[in-house]
This record gives C-alpha cells, sequence and structure tokens, in this order.
C-alpha cells in the first residue's frame, strides 16, 4: 500500500474520531519502517501541525492501545525530541505512564501539571478518565461537572458525562448531560438518537417517541426525488424506526402515561405503527443495496407481525 | 478512460496546430510577406482541439462527492460519534488480545 494512501487513511480516521487502533497500528507500522514520518514530518501542513507529526501521534497512541509499548516509546522519543516543552507531549506521556505504572502514578504526575496551568484542558480529561477507570466515579463526576462549568462548549465532556449517569442507571441526568450536547450540536442525528433512546430508557415514551421521529427526519427526509415509498431506510434511521416501534407498543400497552417532561402523547400512535412496521419491512427486503441488511429478515418480520398491546 | 483518449488527443491536436502556424509564419516571412492569414485548417484544428479537451476534462474529472449535511451524516459511524478521545482509557484488553505470539512482549 503506497505512503500516500496510508497517510489518508490515518487521516481519515483521525477526521472521523474513530479509535480503530489494530488497522492505525498496522498501517502505521509500515510507514515507520520506511522511516517516512520523520521525512514527511515537515510536509504536508494541517492547521499548523504538520500531518507528519498527528499521524506519528496517531500511531503512538494506537502502539499503546494494541499493547505495543516497545514502538510506541519509540515514537514518543521521536515526538517528544521534536517538541521539547509541549503540553500535548505532557498528555501522551501521561497517556503513557497510565498504560502501565499504578493509576496513582499518573495521579500524582497529572496533579503536578494542574498545579502549574489548572486550565490544561487535555491532562484534565486524562484525570477524569483515570478517577474513572479506577471506580471513583463520584470524584470523576465532581470534576468533570467542574470541567463543564468552566468549559461549557465541550461537548465530548457532556457526552463522557452522560455515558457516566447511564452506567450509574440515572437516565434522566444522563437525558439533562444529552440535552446540552443537543443545544451544543443540534444539526448531528446521532445525538438525537442517543437522547431518544436515554428518554426511552427512563420511561418517557412521548417524549422517546418525538426525538425518533426527529431522526428519521433528519437523516431521510433529504431524498426530494424519490417518494418515501421507494427509499429504503438505512443506517441509523433503521434503529430509529425500531425505535418508534418500541415506544408505539409502549404506549399502546399503558393507558395512562406519565411523561417526566410533560410531553403530550402522539395523537395517531397506531398510525405510526403500521408507518414504522412498513418501513421496516421495508429496510430488512431490500437484498440489492447493502446486503447485510438483510440479515435477520424473518426475525425483524415476525416481531413487527406481531399486533400492539 | 474515454476522458484520457480525449485530452491526450486534444494535447496533440493543439501541439500539432501549434506547430503549423510556427511553420507557415517562417514560411511567410521567408517569401517576404509577414501579414499572411493563417490557413482555415490550422485555425479548424485549434477549434477541434479545445471541443475535445473540454471534453475530456470533464469527463475525467474524479466523480462527484455529496455537499449535504445529512449525505456526510450517512457516511459516519455511532463509534465515530461516540468515541470521546479525550477521555478514552489506555489499559484494556487490547495488549492482551493482539500482542502477537511471535513477540512474546507485552
Amino acid at each position: 500500500m503506497s505512503l500516500q494512501s496510508t497517510l489518508e487513511r490515518l487521516a481519515t480516521y483521525r477526521a472521523n474520531n474513530m479509535r480503530a487502533s489494530q488497522d492505525i497500528f498496522r498501517n502505521g507500522l509500515l510507514v515507520l519502517q520506511k522511516s517516512s514520518f520523520k521525512q514527511l514530518g515537515d510536509d504536508g501542513n494541517h492547521c499548523g501541525v504538520p500531518a507528519g507529526w498527528t499521524s506519528l501521534e496517531q500511531f503512538a497512541l494506537a502502539s499503546i492501545d494494541v499493547g505495543r509499548l516497545d514502538i510506541a516509546d519509540q515514537c514518543l522519543q521521536l515526538i517528544a525530541d521534536k517538541f521539547p516543552n509541549s503540553p500535548r507531549v505532557d498528555c501522551l506521556i501521561g497517556i503513557r505512564m497510565e498504560a502501565t505504572e499504578p493509576p496513582e502514578t499518573a495521579l500524582k504526575y497529572y496533579a503536578d501539571i494542574l498545579e502549574a496551568d489548572s486550565a490544561n484542558v487535555a491532562i484534565w480529561k486524562r484525570r477524569i478518565s483515570v478517577l474513572r477507570r479506577t471506580g471513583k466515579i463520584e470524584k470523576a463526576v465532581n470534576e468533570l461537572v467542574q470541567l463543564l462549568d468552566t468549559f461549557y462548549t465541550d461537548v465530548e465532556g457532556w457526552l463522557e458525562l452522560a455515558d457516566i449517569y447511564a452506567l450509574c442507571n440515572q437516565y434522566d441526568h444522563s437525558f439533562q448531560a444529552l440535552s446540552h450536547v443537543l443545544l451544543l450540536m443540534p444539526q448531528n442525528p446521532f445525538y438525537v438518537l442517543q437522547a431518544a433512546e436515554t428518554a426511552y430508557t427512563s420511561e418517557d415514551f412521548s417524549l422517546a417517541i418525538k426525538m425518533f421521529l426527529t431522526v428519521v427526519d433528519m437523516t431521510d427526509a433529504d431524498d426530494s426525488e424519490q417518494l418515501l415509498q421507494d427509499s429504503t431506510p438505512l443506517g441509523i434511521t433503521v434503529r430509529a424506526w425500531f425505535g418508534v416501534k418500541l415506544c408505539t407498543r409502549r404506549i399502546a400497552q399503558n393507558v395512562n402515561l406519565r411523561s417526566l417532561s410533560n410531553t403530550s402523547a402522539p395523537k395517531n400512535s397506531e398510525l405510526l405503527d403500521e408507518l414504522a412496521t412498513e418501513r421496516l419491512r421495508v429496510a430488512y427486503s431490500s437484498l440489492g443495496q447493502k446486503g447485510e441488511i438483510a440479515k435477520g429478515r424473518q426475525e425483524v418480520f415476525a416481531w413487527v407481525a406481531t399486533p400492539l398491546a | 478512460m474515454i476522458g484520457k483518449l480525449f485530452l491526450t488527443l486534444a494535447t496533440l491536436a493543439l501541439l500539432h496546430a501549434a506547430y503549423s502556424t510556427y511553420e507557415h509564419l517562417s514560411l511567410l516571412k521567408a517569401l517576404g510577406k509577414p501579414e499572411g492569414s493563417l490557413p482555415l485548417d490550422i485555425v479548424y484544428e485549434s477549434i477541434l482541439a479545445l471541443i475535445l479537451g473540454l471534453l475530456g476534462a470533464s469527463l475525467n474529472a474524479p466523480p462527484l462527492k455529496d455537499i449535504t449535511w445529512a449525505s456526510e451524516m450517512k457516511k459516519r459511524t455511532i463509534d465515530g460519534m461516540d468515541s470521546r478521545l479525550g477521555f478514552a482509557h489506555y489499559r484494556s484488553r487490547g495488549k492482551f488480545l493482539f500482542a502477537s505470539p511471535h513477540d512474546g512482549k507485552i
């Protein structure tokens, strides 16, 4: 595989925030063996930091993940030599420390750095991550809430808070954190889906069904040339239709629905149920496009055919 | 492939027309009447080169990408959106799952 395509692949992973450590490790190893990371360290400029060095950082993190700490040490040495007093390098050293040393050592290292500069977001996040990993959930949540009070626009932080609350089964707090995410990134259907599923889990079916339908609207209402009958739901749209189906079923079962957010129940939930059934059947019938969706077809058909209530 | 073919033909035609013009002008200079007009077939050749070049460049263009936000979202995954890399744990099962049996290193 050529150098250019490997680097493009790594750049795609960076752009999409994917943590595909094994693939990154395999591809990056070839580049490292040709010692090309250093060569192109100074070209391919991307937002101020040359692309070669960000790829090297990504490769170092992937090798820590995969367990090849010898290679990770090599890369970290290269990076540390090039950028001597950088806070980003401090963060990488901290991560390397977390991988082998006991958590107290890492926490002490982070505490030292935070004493010198208490607004170092990356180090603060690493500290919260170590606290969460070692089971000190309450402390982690307190620190995370402090971080989010200081840096409100940190979407990652709000998502992490939502995740920690969901872990402790406090789904309404999780939903509140997700509502901040939705304020910050309103155009992202993935976060709306997560919020819808959290609302469903905290038994707020009216709100959940509204949000599932919002996801469908965001992801599927784009094809104006095609009639809805002819288009096939793909990707998270299918997941959203499953959510709608689940919600209509629960709404039909409880006659007096209590919604924590005081959302009114949908007026035509039987019609929504029929629509969701039809859309799921279409999604699981299309063998041509993306053949893997057709797996599990029989089970889905059987499930959607069971009557409401 | 057709695009590249057209582009090559157009380049060759243009170069040929340019060389013919040069030859024709040197002929006129040698004959002593430097203000003669260009023969029509050279003009037709260069116009043909232009049309072929346009066709070739259009056909040779890389495939069109979507510009809507929804189409960009279709390419993303939940793992990418929810990865929270700043809080990622680096002490995982990775080193036991992926350490190759040949290294003996963990």
